[in-house]
C-alpha cells in the first residue's frame, strides 16, 4: 500500500501522523489492557478525589501521609503475592506481624534489649514460623487455608499475651526514626533539594533502563515496542515521577517508612524477575506438577515463600507499632485481608503462577488511596467497606474478562481497511444475497435447501476471512511495501 | 426365527475437529448376551459408548440409535439411564466420603411425601440389591475405604437399583486383581440369567474368550466384524484388532551396532499405597548406548508407572530394586537426582506435568536447568533468549516469536518445546511417554526425525507408546508390559504386530 505522497499538503500529512499516533497509542492500551488497566484506575481515583477534596487530597502533607500509611500494607502485600503465585494463601500474617511488632516493642521498652537484639530475636521467631508454616502446607498437605487461620487464632493469642492485653506507648528514638521520621532534608525556598535530586537520579536512571533495554532487544532479536509509544510512556512515567518528587520535596522529603517499602520492593522486584528462585517460585505457580518434574522441589519453594512471608511481616509490624508510637492489642486484624486484597487488584491470579509484586504495591495504594481519600472528603466512614469490597469485585472481573484479550493495530488495520475494504463490501452483500435465497428456499420447501445452506456457510467463510485477516493486520506488513 | 435386537446402532458417524472418531459404526446386541467390544487405544470403543449414554447429544452425531425397537434420541446421561442403559466407566463415580447405602441411591433417592428421603426404605433395598451382586458389607461403612473390586460391585448395585436393561462397563477389571475380576465376571453370567443384558470393553483377551456370547472389533473408528460365540478365538481377535500395515510414515536410521549399557533396573518393584496394589512387578530393563527400546502395553499396563520409577519416583511409590545408571548402582529419589544422572523424562500428558502453559517458550524451554543460564542465581536473558531462539530453529518449532505463550501454540509445537526442555538439560538418556499422542501426522514424522537425530548423536531412548506401529517402526528393541509386570522382550527383527498384542493381552 503506497500512499500518495505528492497529492498530500502538508497539514494533511500533519494530521494524519497525530492521528496514527493516537491510532498506535489507543492499540497499546487495548492490546496491554491488563498491565495499563490498573494504573487507569489509580489516576482516576486520585482525580477523582483530587476534584472531590479541592485537591486537598493530592496536596503534599495528605501525599506524603498516603505513602506512609500505605507501607505496612504495600509490604505485605509483597509477600502475598509470592504467596498467591504459589497458589496459597496466608491469612496470619496480620496478627503475626502485630505480634512480632509487639515483641520489638516491649523487648525495647519493658526489657530494655537493645534494638538490634530485639529484631533478631524477633527475626528468628518469624523464621522458625515461616518454616513451621510452610511445612504443614507442603509436607502433610494441610490446606493453606487451614494451617494460616490456626496461625492467626494463635498469634492474636500471643499478641494478647505479649501486651498483656494493654496498649504500650514507645517513645525509643529508634521507633521514632522509623515510624515518623525522614531522611536528612536540605531545603532551598521551602523545597528538599536531596528528594529532588534522588528523584532526578532515578529519572535519569528510568530513561536509560528504557534506552539500554531496547538495544538489548535489538540484539537477541526481540521486536520493540513502537518508537512513539516507547517515548509516550517515559514522557509520562517522567511527569508522574516529577510530580511525586516535588511533592514530597514541598513537604519533608523521603519518610523512612517510604525509603523501606521502596528498598523490600526493589529487593522482591529482582528477586521475582531476575533470579532462579523467581524462576521457580513462578514455576511452581503455574504447574507445581511439571515444575516437580523438572527437578524443583515443590516442597522447598513453599517453605521459601512462607518464610519470605514471615519477614516481611516482621517489618510491616514494626513499621506499623513505629508510625502509631505504641503496640496494643488491637493491632493486626485485616492486615491480611488487606494484603491480599491489594494482590487481588493487582491482578494475581488465585489459580497461580500469574502477579507481580510492583503491581501489588498499586494495588495498595489503591486501597489506602479509597480509605484516605473517603475520609478526606466526608464521605460516611461506614460506606468504606462497602466501596473497598466492590472495587475488589470489580478488579477481579475485569481481569477475567481481559484474560484473553487479543493483539490488535489499528493502524495496520487502517491501512488493510483502504487495501481489502472493497473485497470485504462484496463479500458482505454475497453473504446477504445467500442469505435471502436460502431463507426463500427454505419458505417454498426446495428439495435441494442443504444447497443454498453450503453456499451461506461458504459465503460467512469467506466474509470471516477477509474481516480476520483486516483484523490481525499490523503496520509493518504495509510499510515494507 | 427373527432375532431380538436390545440394541442397534445404525452407522454412526461421529467427528471430532479434524477426527473421525466414529466412521460408519455399526453394532447390534442382542437380548440377554454379554457382547464385548474390542479394540486398540483409540479405537473408538469409549467414544461410542458415550454416544450411547447421551453424553454426547443426539444432535452432535450421525446415524440412528434403536433400543428396545424404537429410535432413541438422548440428550444426556438422564435420558439414557430412565430407558434402562446405564454406563459404568473405569472411573469410578462413587462418592468416597458417603456410606455403601447412601451410594447405591444417591441421584434417585428412595422419597416419601415427595421429597423426603425415606433412610429406612434406603437402607433396606440397598441390602437387597447388595445381595445381588453378592456383596457383604456393612452398608454403613464409608465406599472410599473398600477396595477397588467392591466399589465396582457398588456400582453395579446401583445400577440395577435403576432397572437396568442394559448394562455397559468399560474396562471394569483393568484397575482389579485377577479374584475381583473373576467374580466380577462370573456376577455378569449370573445377571445375563436374571435377564440383563450387558455391553463390555475389555482389553483383556482371556476373559473376552471366556464370556463373551459375541463381540465387535472396532478399529481406527470403523466396525470391523462381529463375531458370534463359536467363531471367537484369541488369535483371530488379534489379527483383526491389528489389522494394518505400517505405513510408510517413520523415516529411517542406520541399523543399531550396540553399546555398552547405560540404564539398567534389577527387579524393580513399585507399589502403590493409594491402590494398594503393585504398579510394577520385577520390571528388569536394559538400556544400552545409541538405543531405542520401546515399552509397549495397554492403557493402564503400568508404563508411565514404570517410567516414573525410573526418574526420580515423583508420585511416591514404594520401591524396591535396582537402579543402575551408567554402570553405577544409583539412588534416585526425586526428579532432580534423575536429571543430575542425566535422565530427561518427556511426559505424556505435556499439559499437566509438562509445560507451564501461561509462560512463554524461553522460559519453558530453560526451566529444567536454571543453572545453565543464570550466574549466583541471577539469570542471564541474554543466554536464555538464545539457547530459546537455537531450540526453536533446530526442532522448527512454528511460532511467530520466543516470547509466544506455549498456551498458543499447536500440540505438535508444544511436544517439540516438551522436547526442547529436556535436550536443554543435556541428557544421556531420554524417556518419551507418548511422544505423539495427540498430534498430527506431519508433527509425527518430524518427532521421529528428532528421535533419530538424537540418537546419531548417541543419546539412549526409551519409548513408551500404546501405538504399536510407532513401537515397531522406531525401535530397535521391545519390551512388552501387561498390569505391571514384564511379559516378553523381542527383537526388531523378530517382532510382529500380533506377538505384541498376544504378550499385552494376558
Amino acid at each position: 500500500m503506497k500512499e500518495n505522497v505528492k497529492t498530500k499538503s502538508f497539514m494533511e500529512k500533519l494530521s494524519w501522523l497525530i492521528y496514527k499516533y493516537f491510532l498506535t497509542l489507543i492499540s497499546m492500551l487495548r492490546t496491554n489492557i491488563r498491565d495499563y488497566g490498573m494504573y487507569i484506575a489509580l489516576m482516576t481515583i486520585f482525580v477523582a478525589f483530587g476534584i472531590m477534596t479541592g485537591w486537598v487530597f493530592l496536596a503534599p502533607v495528605n501525599f506524603t501521609n498516603l505513602l506512609n500509611q500505605t507501607a505496612y500494607v504495600s509490604v505485605l502485600a509483597v509477600g502475598m503475592t509470592l504467596v498467591i503465585v504459589t497458589r496459597q494463601i496466608d491469612l496470619s500474617v496480620g496478627y503475626i506481624g502485630a505480634f512480632l511488632g509487639a515483641y520489638v516493642v516491649v523487648a525495647v521498652e519493658n526489657q530494655g534489649q537493645s534494638v538490634v537484639v530485639a529484631l533478631l530475636g524477633a527475626l528468628v521467631i518469624t523464621v522458625i514460623v515461616g518454616i513451621i508454616k510452610g511445612l504443614f502446607i507442603a509436607k502433610i498437605k494441610v490446606p493453606a487455608f487451614v494451617v494460616t487461620l490456626a496461625g492467626m487464632f494463635i498469634f492474636k493469642g500471643f499478641l494478647m499475651l505479649k501486651t498483656n492485653n494493654r496498649y504500650i506507648p514507645t517513645s525509643h528514638p529508634f521507633f521514632q526514626k522509623i515510624g515518623i521520621g525522614y531522611l536528612q532534608t536540605y531545603e532551598v525556598a521551602g523545597v528538599d533539594l536531596i528528594t529532588l535530586i534522588i528523584g532526578g537520579v532515578l529519572l535519569l536512571a528510568v530513561i536509560f533502563s528504557g534506552i539500554r533495554g531496547r538495544k538489548k532487544n535489538v540484539k537477541l532479536g526481540i521486536p520493540n515496542e513502537k518508537i512513539e509509544l516507547f517515548v509516550t510512556k517515559l514522557v509520562f512515567m517522567s511527569a508522574v515521577l516529577s510530580y511525586l518528587a516535588w511533592t514530597l520535596a514541598s513537604f519533608r522529603g523521603i519518610s523512612y517508612l517510604l525509603l523501606i517499602t521502596v528498598v523490600v520492593v526493589a529487593i522482591y522486584h529482582f528477586m521475582t524477575t531476575q533470579t532462579t528462585l523467581g524462576r521457580r517460585i513462578y514455576a511452581v505457580g503455574g504447574n507445581p506438577d511439571a515444575a516437580e518434574l523438572s527437578g524443583i522441589s515443590v516442597e522447598k519453594i513453599l517453605v521459601i515463600v512462607m518464610v519470605s512471608m514471615g519477614i516481611l511481616a516482621l517489618i510491616s509490624g514494626v513499621m506499623y507499632a513505629s508510625r502509631l508510637q505504641n503496640t496494643s492489642p488491637n493491632h493486626g486484624p485485616f492486615w491480611e485481608l488487606y494484603a491480599i486484597a491489594a494482590a487481588f487488584i493487582g491482578g494475581c491470579s488465585a489459580a497461580g503462577g500469574i502477579g507481580k509484586v510492583v503491581n501489588a504495591v498499586i494495588g495498595s495504594i489503591v486501597i489506602m488511596s479509597l480509605k484516605n481519600g473517603m475520609a478526606l472528603s466526608g464521605v460516611n466512614a461506614n460506606i468504606e467497606s462497602i466501596i473497598l469490597g466492590s472495587v475488589l469485585l470489580l478488579a477481579v472481573v475485569f481481569d477475567i474478562y481481559t484474560r484473553n484479550v487479543r493483539p490488535v493495530d489499528l493502524v495496520g488495520m487502517h491501512y488493510a481497511k483502504k487495501e481489502f475494504g472493497n473485497e470485504l463490501k462484496q463479500a458482505k452483500t454475497e453473504l446477504k444475497e445467500a442469505m435471502l435465497e436460502f431463507k426463500l428456499a427454505k419458505n417454498e420447501k426446495k428439495d435441494d435447501v442443504l444447497e443454498y445452506e453450503y453456499k451461506v456457510t461458504n459465503a460467512q467463510g469467506t466474509y470471516n476471512k477477509i474481516n480476520e485477516r483486516i483484523r490481525i493486520a499490523k503496520e509493518e506488513d504495509f510499510i515494507k511495501v | 426365527m427373527e432375532k431380538d435386537n436390545i440394541l442397534v446402532m445404525k452407522s454412526i458417524t461421529k467427528l471430532f475437529p479434524g477426527v473421525r472418531a466414529l466412521d460408519e459404526v455399526n453394532i447390534h446386541v442382542e437380548r440377554g448376551e454379554i457382547h464385548f467390544i474390542v479394540g486398540e487405544n483409540g479405537a473408538g470403543k469409549s467414544t461410542l459408548m458415550k454416544v450411547l449414554s447421551g453424553i454426547y447429544p443426539d444432535s452432535s452425531f450421525d446415524g440412528d440409535v434403536l433400543f428396545d425397537g424404537s429410535i432413541k434420541h438422548f440428550h444426556g446421561i438422564k435420558d439414557s439411564v430412565s430407558d434402562g442403559i446405564v454406563i459404568i466407566n473405569q472411573e469410578l463415580a462413587l462418592f468416597p466420603d458417603l456410606t455403601v447405602y447412601e451410594n447405591v441411591f444417591v441421584g434417585h433417592e428412595v422419597v416419601k411425601f415427595g421429597k423426603v428421603v425415606d433412610w429406612n426404605k434406603t437402607k433396606e433395598l440397598s441390602k437387597k440389591f447388595l445381595d445381588m451382586v453378592g456383596l457383604d458389607v456393612d452398608i454403613y461403612r464409608l465406599a472410599g475405604s473398600l477396595g477397588v473390586g467392591k466399589q465396582q460391585l457398588i456400582e453395579i448395585a446401583k445400577a440395577l437399583s435403576q432397572n437396568v436393561k442394559l448394562l455397559i462397563l468399560d474396562e471394569p477389571t483393568a484397575a482389579l486383581n485377577e479374584n475381583d475380576s473373576a467374580n466380577l465376571l462370573q456376577l455378569l453370567v449370573d445377571l445375563k440369567k436374571e435377564g440383563i443384558t450387558s455391553i463390555m470393553i475389555s482389553h483383556k483377551l482371556k476373559e473376552v474368550v471366556a464370556i463373551a456370547d459375541s463381540l465387535t472389533i472396532l478399529r481406527d473408528g470403523k466396525t470391523i466384524i462381529r463375531m458370534d460365540r463359536k467363531d471367537i478365538n484369541e488369535q483371530e481377535i488379534i489379527k483383526n484388532m491389528v489389522g494394518r500395515e505400517i505405513e510408510d510414515i517413520f523415516p529411517k536410521r542406520p541399523a543399531y551396532k550396540g553399546g555398552e549399557v547405560v540404564l539398567e533396573t534389577v527387579h524393580l518393584n513399585s507399589y502403590d499405597t493409594n491402590l494398594n496394589r503393585y504398579i510394577v512387578s520385577d520390571a528388569n530393563i536394559k538400556l544400552h548406548k545409541g538405543e531405542v527400546v520401546g515399552i509397549s502395553g495397554l492403557m493402564g499396563a503400568g508404563r508411565t508407572e514404570l517410567a516414573h520409577s525410573i526418574f526420580g519416583n515423583p508420585k511416591k511409590y514404594k520401591i524396591s530394586g535396582k537402579i543402575i545408571a551408567f554402570n553405577k548402582a544409583v539412588k534416585l529419589s526425586s526428579p532432580k537426582d534423575a536429571i543430575d544422572q542425566g535422565i530427561a523424562y518427556v511426559s505424556e500428558d505435556r499439559k499437566k506435568d509438562g509445560l507451564i502453559l501461561f509462560e512463554t517458550i524461553s522460559q519453558n524451554i530453560c526451566i529444567a536447568d536454571l543453572k545453565k543460564i543464570s550466574k549466583f542465581g541471577i539469570l542471564n536473558f541474554f543466554k536464555q533468549n538464545t539457547y530459546a531462539e537455537q531450540y526453536v530453529k533446530d526442532l522448527d518449532i512454528r511460532t511467530p516469536s520466543i516470547l509466544q505463550q506455549v498456551n498458543n501454540l499447536s500440540g505438535g509445537n508444544q511436544q517439540k518445546v516438551q522436547v526442547s526442555k529436556w535436550l536443554f538439560s543435556d541428557p544421556k538418556i531420554l524417556i518419551l511417554d507418548e511422544p505423539t499422542r495427540g498430534i498430527d501426522v506431519g508433527a509425527k514424522y518430524e518427532i521421529y526425525t528428532i528421535i533419530n537425530d538424537l540418537v546419531a548423536k548417541g543419546m539412549s531412548i526409551l519409548i513408551i507408546s500404546s501405538e504399536l506401529p510407532e513401537i515397531l517402526g522406531m525401535c530397535d528393541r521391545i519390551y512388552v508390559i501387561a498390569e505391571g509386570i514384564q511379559t516378553a522382550e523381542f527383537d526388531i527383527k523378530d517382532a510382529t504386530a500380533e506377538k505384541i498384542m498376544e504378550s499385552a493381552t494376558v
